[in-house]
């Protein structure tokens, strides 16, 4: 009950009672992450599947996040002591878990963060706040994490640029409509511009800054 | 781990802490078989495994001056949690010098079981005590072995 207080009242404190653990195996499972990471942001719009990283069941006395496996599985792959980390709903058992394992800070200014986690898409700030990286250094951009109900059933989206044939059709549940528009508008302002993923429970989705979607 | 202000029990937590941490593996291992009395250990859940990386050692001269890199030192660091019922369960620490796994194993588990009300007396007498007492011998002996090679230098004044 002393710890509880105390946490409750200091949120720069870790809550370790309750820290879920991280991955079983640290290197080759941020390995599969990275390669699952990597392979859906090179081909936009297929669907990439995070699976058996993350314990499944979770020990006693655990706080389980709200986040979606994929998106916890990436942040801790990709986050380490040099990421912010903003996240737009708060999330104490994320947060926690994010620093633990991971040492990554936590901003409250969006504009700082390297990483953003989204779990509730209608609530995306507009892109004009996040970092969007500049012309000699584009890599300083911030990538999103964002939750969507589901990746399929939504409206349809067209997909076509690097890493796409043709063009490919996605369509996500759950994104506001101002999101394809902002998104667009900063096409023009390449090589900055913002990567996206799409997450839904262990799958997720790549969107990176090259590909143009267009609205169906 | 952060900057928490001082209370009474994390100042004695840090003492019984640095304890751990400078107890070889076998001393450590054969003192809390003992201190356990037989009683297989309780199951914990790993938080962090141990795992070995270096941390850069950062020093400044006489203790004033801008602080400069030492250089690098291994070390080794776990976290565990014991398994209970209780709304919060026990986070044992361990962070040492070195790469053995096992030791920082044995370290965090010691710790969380110190946080243990039923069982801090018991533990901190059987466990903690003597091996601080073993520490503080050996400092000594190694104090008193370099004091007695002391050398003082003197002028004698030549008397004219």
């Amino acid at each position: 009950m002393d710890n509880l207080t105390k946490n409750a009242m200091n949120p720069s404190q870790i809550a370790l009672s309750t820290l879920a653990p991280g991955f079983t195996d640290p290197v080759h499972d941020t390995q599969a992450v990275f390669r699952t990471l990597l392979d859906t942001l090179s081909r936009p719009g297929t669907v990439g599947v995070v699976e058996h990283v993350l314990p499944a069941s979770q020990a006693t006395g655990t706080h389980r996040w709200h986040a979606d496996l994929a998106a916890l599985a990436a942040l801790l792959t990709l986050c380490d002591y040099s990421t912010p980390v903003w996240l737009a709903q708060p999330d104490a058992a994320l947060a926690s878990a994010l620093r633990f394992h991971t040492g990554a800070p936590l901003v409250d200014d969006v504009h700082d963060a390297a990483f953003a986690y989204i779990h509730d898409a209608a609530l995306l700030p507009e892109f004009e706040h996040f970092s969007l990286g500049a012309a000699e250094t584009p890599e300083h951009s911030v990538t999103l994490l964002i939750r969507v109900d589901a990746l399929s059933g939504g409206p349809q989206i067209v997909l076509s640029g690097p890493g796409i044939e043709r063009t490919t059709t996605i369509s996500p549940v759950g994104l506001p409509e101002h999101f394809w528009r902002e998104r667009a508008s900063l096409a023009p302002l390449f090589p900055c511009g913002i990567d996206c993923y799409l997450v839904c429970g262990s799958t997720l989705i790549g969107l990176p800054r090259t590909t143009q979607a267009k609205v169906n | 781990m952060s900057a928490s202000p001082a209370t009474p029990s994390s100042a004695m937590r840090r003492a019984w802490m640095a304890v751990l941490a400078h107890t070889p593996r076998a001393d450590l291992e054969a003192a809390l078989s003992h201190a356990l009395e037989g009683v297989s250990p309780p199951e914990f859940d790993w938080l962090r495994p141990p795992e070995t990386g270096l941390a850069m050692v950062r020093g400044r001269i006489g203790g004033s001056g801008d602080a400069f890199n030492l250089g690098e030192a291994t070390v080794t660091r776990a976290t565990l949690r014991l398994r209970s019922a209780a709304e919060h369960a026990p986070v044992g620490v361990a962070c040492h010098l070195g790469r053995d796994r096992r030791r920082a194993e044995l370290a965090a588990l010691a710790d969380a079981l110190l946080q243990l009300p039923e069982q801090h007396a018991h533990l901190h007498g059987q466990l903690i005590e003597p091996l601080a007492a073993q520490l503080a011998a050996q400092r000594t002996a190694r104090r008193d072995e370099a004091a007695s090679t002391r050398v003082e230098f003197f002028t004698m004044v030549r008397g004219d």
